[in-house]
Parts: C-alpha cells; structure tokens; sequence
C-alpha cells in the first residue's frame, strides 16, 4: 500500500497548491481590471495635455524651458526603480531589475553621483542582495498608486532638479504595451527632452487663443505638468503590467498543477491496481497450494 | 449650450452639458458663456461654479488650466471635488498644520503659502454653503 499512499499523498498537496494558484489568477484578474480602468481613466488628462501643448506650438510660441534642455554632462543622477511588493509574478521584478542594473552601472560612469531609489520590496532585496547602496526605497505603493503620492517625489525631483541637485532622472519600470506584450524599459524623465504636441507645427485652421496671463507663463506650468503626469503614467503602467504578469504566471501555474494531478492520479491508479493484482495472485497461489 | 469637461491625472471628473461656467484663474475669476472667444487660461485654487437648468453645482479646483475652444470648456487640474465633499474640520486641521510648518528658505516659504492658499480656498467654499 505503501507506494499508492505516497502518490495520493502528493496528489492531494498539490490539489492545494492548484486552488491557492486558481485563486491567485482570480484576484488578480480582478486587480488587473481595475488598474486597467485607471490607466485608460487617466489617458484623458494626458491627451489633453498633449492637445493644449500642440495649441501653444501653433501660436507661434517657441517651446523652452529649463526642464526641456539636456544638460550634457550630468554630475547627479538619480534612477527610479518601480518594481512589485510581492513575487509570483514570473518574470516582472527580474526584467526591470536587469534593466534597471544596466543602466545603473552606466551611470556611475557617465555621473560622479548616482543615487538610487526604488519602489517594492522585491528590488528592495534585489539591490540589496548585490551590494548596491540604496539611497530612497518606497513600500507604501500598492497596486493603486494615487497621483497624491507620486506627486510627493514628482516635486522632489523638480526642486532637486531646478536648484541644481539633479542632473538626470532616469525611471527603470515595466511599460504596458498590450495585453499580451509588456516590456521593461528605462526612461530619461528628467531632462524631459521634447514635449509631446510641440513639433506639431502644421498650420491647422488658425484659431486665435486668448492667453490669460501669457503664453509663457502657461508653458511655464505646462511642462513641470506634464513631467508629473508623465512620472504618474509609468507607476500606473507598472501597476498594470504586474497585475498581467501575475495573472499569467498564475494561470500556467494552475494549468501546470492540473497536468500533474492527472499525471500522479494515472500512476496512483495503475499502483492501486498493481497492489490488487499482487494481493489476488498471492490468494490464488495460497488456494492452489491447499488444494495440491 | 457649452460642453464643460472636467480633467485630472487620475480620472474624468465629469462631462456634461452647461449653460455657465465660473472658473477661478490665477489672479480672479471669469465666466464663460457660450460664443466665448477662444482662450487658455493658468487656473488658481478656488471654486468653479457649473450653471445648468437654474442649478448651480459648485467644485475646488487646485491649479492647473483651461482651455476654451468653441463650445467645449475643458479644465485641466490636479484635484477637483465637489463641495458637499470637503470637510471642514480636515481643511480646518490642514490650516492650522500649514501655518506651523517652520519655513526658513525661500522654497519652504513658497510651499508653506501654497498649502495655506489652498486649504483657505477649502475653506472659503465650505462656509459658503
């Protein structure tokens, strides 16, 4: 019996693990549905933006701004890692970490300081694990980040950056594309390079704007806007993209245990009846010896 | 009838139609009536007032932009409520953390009369019910 109790007992743990994994897959699906709704909620204010900076380039106002103007050669950089609180969630920490890692290790060639933040506990431990000093590390974004809360190091970063303290932001997360296709990328946020809408200059049906008070003056709050906005999308991205990763890694999770639950009960099955063929030819053999 | 679209990073406040609108820019406020001339306005913290069918539904806004174009009065801003939303007493608490906060740098200085404008504007709207 000995062999068959094994295989039921195996078979039952990983029934277990199969419900805890279905279970998971179903939470977030839930989340991810939700982080979605906020990501395309969120689009308006972004396509908005994009819109008015195309309306000010069209009226012939020439976009700068100190945050638009690449500094050639940064002294302080810093890199924003957004990784997740928890595993299980096959490759997504490791892809950003290694992107994130690269890019840290190009800096401290190209800058004399690099400091380094990040967001989740697991590359929290990643970092740590490797020796790298981490200067800022953030826990309390969940998977709802609030614009509230990044707006805290959005405003950070443009004070350190307007004094003189930042020379480059670069933000090191998992870009949500399609359903189907996410990839971890880095990004310079700081200097912002180009603002999206301004090399719209096609002369589209002149509408005469009022600029209440200055044109100037709207872009002078148009562009650390949009820098916020932009900083706000890429935790939203990564929110998304952790809850997709999850819900895949759960599911083949899930199809995997159900593989193997039929794989153990095949092999429990055939050693039961092992069992039973062994037991009836002993009982055969016993009768025969009787009667011989 | 003008269309005014209610914008912040996180979501769409709303959209809908209205017959005025008053919004608080940077230095005082306008109104937009329909055939407004087309204009992009800096908004400051204070209230916006919605006139639709004799109703007049009255919301914070903190910063941000306007932009007037036909008939459509879009706002861009960081945060919008409704007034019936906004405590008094948080607000209240907010002022009062504001003003202690100690500011010895220009900067500091700067935050510490934004936060206090802003929780004032709060305030301003709460008692006004």
């Amino acid at each position: 019996m000995a062999k068959a109790r094994v295989l039921d007992r195996r078979r039952k743990s990983i029934r277990g693990i199969r419900k805890i994994t279905r279970t998971m897959e179903l939470i977030s699906t839930a989340q991810f549905k939700r982080a979605m709704n906020r990501a395309t909620a969120a689009a308006a204010y972004t396509r908005r933006i994009t819109a008015l900076v195309g309306h000010l380039a069209r009226s012939g106002l020439e976009v700068s701004h100190p945050l638009l103007e690449p500094r050639p050669e940064p002294k302080q950089a810093t890199l924003l890692v957004l990784s997740a609180n928890r595993g299980m969630c096959a490759g997504y920490n490791a892809g950003v970490l290694r992107q994130a890692v690269t890019r840290y290790n190009e800096l401290a060639n190209v800058a004399s300081e690099v400091s380094l933040e990040v967001v989740g506990k697991r590359g929290i431990s990643a970092f740590r694990f490797r020796k790298i000093p981490i200067d800022e590390a953030f826990t309390h974004f969940e998977d709802r980040p609030s614009f509230a809360e990044v707006d805290v190091l959005a405003e950070r970063y443009l004070q350190d950056f307007t004094a003189g303290r930042l020379d480059r932001l670069d933000v090191a997360f998992t870009r949500f594309e399609s359903a189907s296709h996410r990839q971890a990328v880095v990004e310079t946020l700081l200097p912002l390079g180009s603002l999206q809408g301004a090399e719209d200059k096609a002369p589209a049906r002149e509408t005469q704007y009022e600029f209440l008070p200055s044109a100037a003056s709207i872009l002078d709050e148009v562009v650390p806007m949009s820098f916020r906005v932009r900083l706000f999308k890429c935790f939203l991205d990564a929110a998304v993209s952790e809850q997709i990763a999850r819900m895949v890694a759960m599911k083949t999770a899930t199809e995997n245990a159900d593989g193997m639950i039929s794989h153990l009960s095949m092999a429990y099955n055939r050693a039961r009846q092992g069992q039973i063929t062994g037991e009836l030819l002993e009982i055969i053999g016993g009768a025969d010896a009787l009667n011989g | 009838m003008l269309q005014c679209i209610v914008v912040t990073p996180e979501r769409t406040v709303f959209d809908r139609p209205a017959e005025f609108v008053a919004l608080t820019l940077y230095d005082g406020e306008i109104g937009v009536a329909p055939e407004h001339a087309p204009m992009i306005g800096r908004l400051g913290c204070g209230e916006m007032r919605v006139v639709n069918q004799g109703q007049t539904e009255r919301y914070y806004i903190e910063g941000g932009f306007v932009e007037v174009l036909g008939d459509v009065v879009s706002v861009l801003t960081r945060r919008a409520a409704a007034a019936s939303e906004i405590d008094e007493a948080v607000v209240g608490e907010q002022l009062s953390a504001a003003r202690a906060r100690p500011a010895t740098t220009p900067e500091a200085i700067q935050i510490r009369d934004r936060a206090i404008a802003q929780a004032r504007a709060q305030l301003r709207i709460c008692r006004r019910t």
